[in-house]
C-alpha cells in the first residue's frame, strides 16, 4: 500500500437552506457541487484529474451524488453512492483512500451532501411495524443512555456539559451551525425540553443541511507537499453478535461493539495508541454518546469521561482536545456529509488552518463516525 | 405575484424564468452560457459542465422551440404532480442549442409531433395548502 | 492485480413477496438472506470466511446490505451499502477491487429488493421537477423510443418482439417471476402506460435477492470449470449525449459517447476480447426498446441493425448471440437492486453448463450490462 495524502476539501457552512424564515434555498446537489468545487480549488485542480469518485447522502434518494457532479462535469468516471447513515460519506472517503493506497487510481475523490427533512427523523432501518408500535431514534438513544447511566453512574448534568462543550468550540467555526451563537449553560440545556427521557433538546444534534468534500491522491500528484497531511490508517467494522441493527446490546454475554472493533483495527494498522493523538472526533449524535464514545476509542477507562470532560480534559486547551470544530451537536448534523466533516476538521488542524479553534502543534489526528447497521468507520491522519 | 383573489402565485422554484416587469414583455427561460466554450445550460449554473470554466453569464433562451420526442403519460406520478392525466412530456430544442425535459400544454394529449414548433408558458400547476398558486413551465403549440 | 473468481452465486426466486393472493410475505432482508446463504452454499464456504461485504438495495431504505448480513451472521466485517438504484453490478465491482488488489480474500456482493407497486419515484430529481411530473421513469425511454422509430424506421411490433423473446426464455428458468409466454399482439394490445410504451414493454415490479461471493483462486474450493473475472467496467453520465437521466438541459451541438458506449469501449480494451468472442450475452432493459440501442451501443451490431437481427432470431436461445436468456428484465422481472448482479449470476450458469433447458451449447464467455441512477453503467465480462 503507498501513502495517501489529502490534496484539499471543501465544507458548505452547515445550517438550513430551505427557504424558509428568511434562510436561502438551496438543492441537495448545488450543496454537493459547491463542496467539491471547493476542494478543487483547495487542490489547486482541474476537474478532469479526478480518476474516481465515491458519494455519499443519507437523505437524498438514489443518484443524488452523481446530480452533484453533473453540476460540475460530466467524464464518465465510475461514481459510486454509499449509504452508511451516519457515516456515509466517512465510508466514501475510506473508498477512495482505498482505490489510492492500492494504485488503482492516482486521484479519487469523496464527497457528501445532505438536506434534512425537519423534525425526528424516520428511521428505516426498522421494519414497519416496529415502526407502527412508536419505535424511534432518538427512543434508542435514550434507552442506551439509561444503561450508561446505570453502568458509569454518569448524570444528566455530565451531558449537558458536554453539550456546552462542544457549543463553545462551534461559536469559533465559521462553518458550524451554531458560529457565532451565544454560549449555553448547564442550566438551558438541563431546562431544554425533554425529547426522549432523559435526552433533552440541546443534547441533541442540530439537524442540519450542509456538504463537505475531500481529494485523496498519491504523495507525486499533490500540487504542493508542505505541510503535507496523510491517511495513516483506515478501518471499518460492523456488529458482532449479540447487537442489533440498531447498535443495542441484546446479549448480556458481549462482543465487541462495532465501534471497539473499528478502534482495534485502526489502533493495530497504525501502529499508534490512543495517548499519541494530539486532537479528536469523536461521534455524538446525543451527548450521552460523547461520553461512551470516548471510552469505547479506548482514550479513557469505563465510566471515567464524564469526570474527564468538567475536568476540561477534551477541551480545545486540555489534554486531548476533542470536537474542536463543535462536533455533531455544535456544528449540526447533515448526516451524509458529517462523516467526511470530521476528517476535514483533523486536516485543517493538522494544517494548522483552524483559526482561533486551533489546537498548538498538532501533527497528528483520531476520528471515529457511527451509523446505521450498525456500523463503524475510523480513520487517522498525520501531516 | 398577488392574484385579484388576494392569493400569491409562486415559482416551483425561484430564477427558472424572467418576471416580465412591462404588459408587452412576456417570460424566458433563463440560463446560463459559458463564456469560455459558448455551451449553454437551463437552469442556471456557476460552473461550465463542458470545459469546467467558471466565467459563466446569465442569458434568456428563446421563447420557442421544436419539440425532438414526446411521449403520452397514461398514468399519474408518484408523488408531487397534482395536474391531469394523461398528460404530455417532451423535449424541446431551444435555437441556442439546448435541449430541456418538460410538459408540452395547450392542447390534447398525444396530439403533439416531433418537430413541432412550441412556445414556452408558464401556468398554475396547484395550489398549496395556504392557497396560493404554485407556477410551472411548459411549451404550448404556436398558434398563428 | 490478481485474478478473481466466483466462487458462488445465489438467487431467490424473483416475483412477489407481499403477502397477497396467497402469495408468501417476506421483506427484503429475508431474500437477501436467502441468496447469501444459497451463495454460501454453492461456494462450499462458512460465512466466517466472508470478509467484507457490498451490496445495495433500492427501497429498502438504510443498511439495506446489513439488514441481509445480519439474517446470516453477524461477524464484524465491513459491509457497504451501495447505493446506485438498479446497478448491484456496482457493489460487485469493489468487492472485484477487494480481491483483485488483494486486500481481502472471499468477498461478499449481494443485491434485494422488495417494490412497492405502481410507478416508481424519481427520488433523484429535485421536488420543482417533480411538481412538473417530469419524474415519470418510462417517459424518457419513450421519448427515445419515439426518436429511435423516426431514425431507423423501428416498429412497435420490434419493441414487442423483445418482450415477446424474453418470455420465452423466462419459461426455461424457474427463477423467473414470469412463467408464461407472450404473443406479440398481447405485448401491444396491453395498457398504454407512456407512449409508445405499453405494460408489457416495462419492467415489472418485483421482489428477489442475489448474491455472489468471489474470491482469490487459491480459496477456490474446486478449479473445474472455475468462472473468472475478465473485466468490470463502472461509468457514469458524459456531457453532449441524447441521454441526461438528471436535472440539466442537454447540448444538441455536441455528440459524444454515452455512459453505454464508454463502458463498452473500456470493456473491450480491459478485456482484450471483442463483442464478436462472446458467446452469451445479458443486455439491460428496463424497458424493450432499451434492449435494441443498447445491444448496438455495446457493439453487438450496427445502429439500426438490431430490429432486424432480433427478428431473425439473433439473439435467442440457438441463435449467434444469445442474448437474456434467463428472461432479462422484461422475462425474469425487476427487483431493482438484485437485477445487476442477476445479469452476472445468468451469465456464471450458462459458462458452468448449469443453465439447464436454456443452456448456450460450450459457452465460455459472456458479458454482463447493468445500469442504474445517475445514470451509470457497469459491464462485466466473465470466462471460463
Amino acid at each position: 500500500m503507498r501513502e495517501v495524502a489529502i490534496a484539499g476539501v471543501g465544507l458548505v457552512k452547515f445550517g438550513r437552506y430551505d427557504g424558509q424564515k428568511g434562510r436561502p434555498y438551496r438543492e441537495i446537489y448545488e450543496l454537493g457541487a459547491e463542496a467539491i468545487t471547493k476542494a478543487l480549488k483547495y487542490a489547486d485542480m482541474e476537474w478532469k484529474e479526478i480518476q474516481v469518485a465515491y458519494g455519499a447522502s443519507m437523505f437524498g434518494g438514489l443518484g443524488v451524488p452523481n446530480q452533484c457532479t453533473s453540476r460540475i462535469g460530466m467524464p464518465g468516471i465510475p461514481i459510486t453512492t454509499l449509504e452508511g447513515a451516519c457515516s456515509s460519506s466517512q465510508q466514501a472517503f475510506r473508498q477512495a483512500y482505498y482505490d489510492v493506497a492500492n494504485g488503482l487510481y492516482d486521484v479519487a475523490l469523496a464527497f457528501g451532501t445532505e438536506k434534512i427533512p425537519p423534525g425526528l427523523i424516520a428511521d428505516t432501518l426498522a421494519p414497519v411495524w416496529m415502526l407502527m408500535m412508536g419505535f424511534n431514534l432518538p427512543g434508542m438513544y435514550a434507552i442506551e443512555t439509561r444503561r450508561y447511566m446505570e453502568e458509569s453512574g454518569a448524570t444528566e448534568e455530565d451531558f449537558a456539559w458536554v453539550a456546552v462543550m462542544e457549543r463553545k468550540n462551534a461559536i469559533m467555526n465559521p462553518n458550524a451551525f451554531w458560529y457565532q451563537a451565544p454560549e449555553l449553560t448547564i442550566e438551558e440545556v438541563l431546562n431544554s425540553r425533554e425529547v426522549a427521557t432523559p435526552i433533552r433538546f440541546l443534547m441533541a444534534c442540530a439537524n442540519a443541511d450542509g456538504a463537505s468534500a475531500a481529494i485523496v491522491c498519491s504523495k507525486e500528484k499533490l500540487k504542493s507537499k508542505s505541510r503535507m497531511v496523510t491517511v495513516v490508517a483506515s478501518s471499518h467494522a460492523t456488529a458482532s453478535y449479540g447487537y442489533d441493527n440498531l447498535g443495542i446490546k441484546i446479549r448480556e454475554k458481549g462482543n465487541p461493539t462495532c465501534t471497539e472493533l473499528a478502534c482495534k483495527q485502526v489502533w493495530e494498522a497504525s501502529g499508534y495508541g490512543p495517548e499519541d493523538m494530539d486532537v479528536i472526533q469523536l461521534y455524538e449524535a446525543m451527548a450521552p454518546s460523547f461520553l461512551w464514545d470516548a471510552e469505547q476509542c479506548g482514550f479513557c477507562k469505563p465510566g471515567e469521561a464524564a469526570k474527564l470532560v468538567r475536568e476540561g480534559y477534551f477541551e480545545i486547551n486540555g489534554k486531548k482536545p476533542a470536537n474542536t470544530d463543535g462536533g455533531l451537536l455544535g456544528r449540526g448534523h447533515p448526516t451524509g456529509a458529517t462523516g467526511l466533516a470530521q476528517v476535514i476538521e483533523l486536516f485543517l488542524q493538522l494544517r494548522e488552518e483552524a483559526g482561533p479553534r486551533q489546537v498548538p502543534g498538532a501533527k497528528i489526528g483520531f476520528c471515529h463516525c457511527s451509523g446505521g447497521g450498525p456500523n463503524g468507520v475510523c480513520h487517522i491522519l498525520k501531516r | 405575484m398577488t392574484t385579484n383573489s388576494g392569493k400569491r402565485q409562486i415559482p416551483c422554484r425561484d430564477g427558472l424564468w424572467t418576471n416580465p416587469t412591462s404588459p408587452g414583455e412576456k417570460p424566458q427561460l433563463i440560463g446560463s452560457q459559458c463564456l469560455h466554450c459558448g455551451e449553454i445550460f437551463f437552469p442556471v449554473n456557476p460552473v461550465c459542465i463542458n470545459c469546467q470554466s467558471q466565467s459563466m453569464k446569465e442569458i434568456r433562451l428563446s421563447r420557442r422551440g421544436k419539440i425532438w420526442s414526446y411521449s403520452t403519460i397514461m398514468l399519474p406520478p408518484p408523488q408531487w404532480y397534482k395536474g391531469p392525466v394523461p398528460f404530455d412530456l417532451g423535449y424541446v430544442e431551444l435555437p441556442e442549442g439546448v435541449r430541456i425535459w418538460t410538459r408540452l400544454l395547450g392542447a390534447e394529449p398525444g396530439t403533439f409531433k416531433v418537430g413541432q414548433e412550441v412556445e414556452l408558458d408558464i401556468d398554475v400547476m396547484q395550489v398549496d395548502k395556504e392557497g396560493n398558486e404554485i407556477l410551472g413551465f411548459g411549451f404550448v403549440p404556436v398558434r398563428e | 492485480m490478481r485474478e478473481v473468481f466466483i466462487a458462488g452465486v445465489g438467487l431467490t426466486k424473483f416475483g412477489r413477496y407481499d403477502g397477497k393472493k396467497g402469495r408468501p410475505r417476506k421483506l427484503y432482508p429475508d431474500l437477501g438472506g436467502e441468496a447469501i446463504a444459497k451463495a454460501l452454499k454453492y461456494a462450499d464456504m462458512e460465512w466466517k470466511e466472508v470478509e467484507a461485504a457490498f451490496g445495495g438495495t433500492y427501497y429498502g431504505g438504510l443498511g439495506g446490505t446489513h439488514q441481509c448480513v445480519a439474517k446470516v451472521g453477524l461477524t464484524g466485517i465491513p459491509i457497504a451499502n451501495v447505493f446506485s438504484g438498479h446497478s448491484s453490478e456496482a457493489a460487485l465491482r469493489l468487492a472485484y477491487t477487494r480481491v483483485a488488489l488483494g486486500v481481502h480474500d472471499i468477498v461478499l456482493a449481494v443485491g434485494a429488493e422488495t417494490l412497492p407497486s405502481g410507478l416508481l419515484d424519481n427520488q433523484s430529481m429535485p421536488v420543482w421537477m417533480r411538481m412538473m411530473g417530469l419524474d415519470v421513469i418510462p417517459a424518457e425511454t419513450a421519448c427515445h423510443a419515439v426518436r429511435y422509430m423516426k431514425d431507423f424506421g423501428a416498429s412497435l411490433e420490434d419493441f414487442a418482439r423483445v418482450t415477446v423473446m424474453e418470455r420465452k426464455h423466462a419459461v426455461l428458468n424457474p427463477n423467473a417471476m414470469f412463467q408464461k409466454e407472450v404473443t406479440q399482439d398481447e405485448v401491444l394490445q396491453s395498457r398504454m402506460i407512456a407512449t409508445p410504451l405499453t405494460l408489457l414493454m416495462n419492467c415489472a415490479n418485483a421482489d428477489g435477492a442475489a448474491a455472489i461471493i468471489v474470491c482469490c483462486r487459491n480459496k477456490l474450493r474446486s478449479q473445474t470449470k472455475a468462472v473468472t473475472i475478465a473485466s468490470i467496467i463502472q461509468t457514469s453520465a458524459t456531457y453532449g449525449t441524447a441521454f441526461s437521466g438528471g436535472s440539466l438541459s442537454l447540448s444538441t451541438k455536441l455528440k459524444n459517447p454515452d455512459s453505454v458506449e464508454l463502458a463498452a469501449k473500456q470493456t473491450w480494451e480491459t478485456s482484450g476480447y471483442g463483442p464478436g468472442e462472446m458467446d452469451v450475452i445479458q443486455i439491460y432493459d428496463p424497458f424493450s426498446p432499451s434492449f435494441l440501442w443498447n445491444v448496438e451501443k455495446c457493439g453487438f451490431c450496427k445502429p439500426g441493425e438490431a430490429p432486424r437481427l432480433l427478428k431473425e432470431g439473433y439473439f435467442e436461445i440457438g441463435g449467434k448471440i444469445p442474448a437474456n436468456t434467463d428472461g432479462g428484465i422484461m422475462g425474469r422481472g425487476h427487483p431493482t437492486g438484485a437485477t445487476g448482479i442477476a445479469q452476472v449470476a445468468e451469465i456464471f450458469f450458462q459458462l458452468r453448463e448449469e443453465a439447464g433447458p436454456r443452456q448456450v451449447k460450450g459457452a465460455k464467455i459472456g458479458f454482463a450490462q447493468g445500469g442504474g441512477a445517475g445514470p451509470q453503467t457497469v459491464i462485466t465480462v466473465l470466462k471460463r
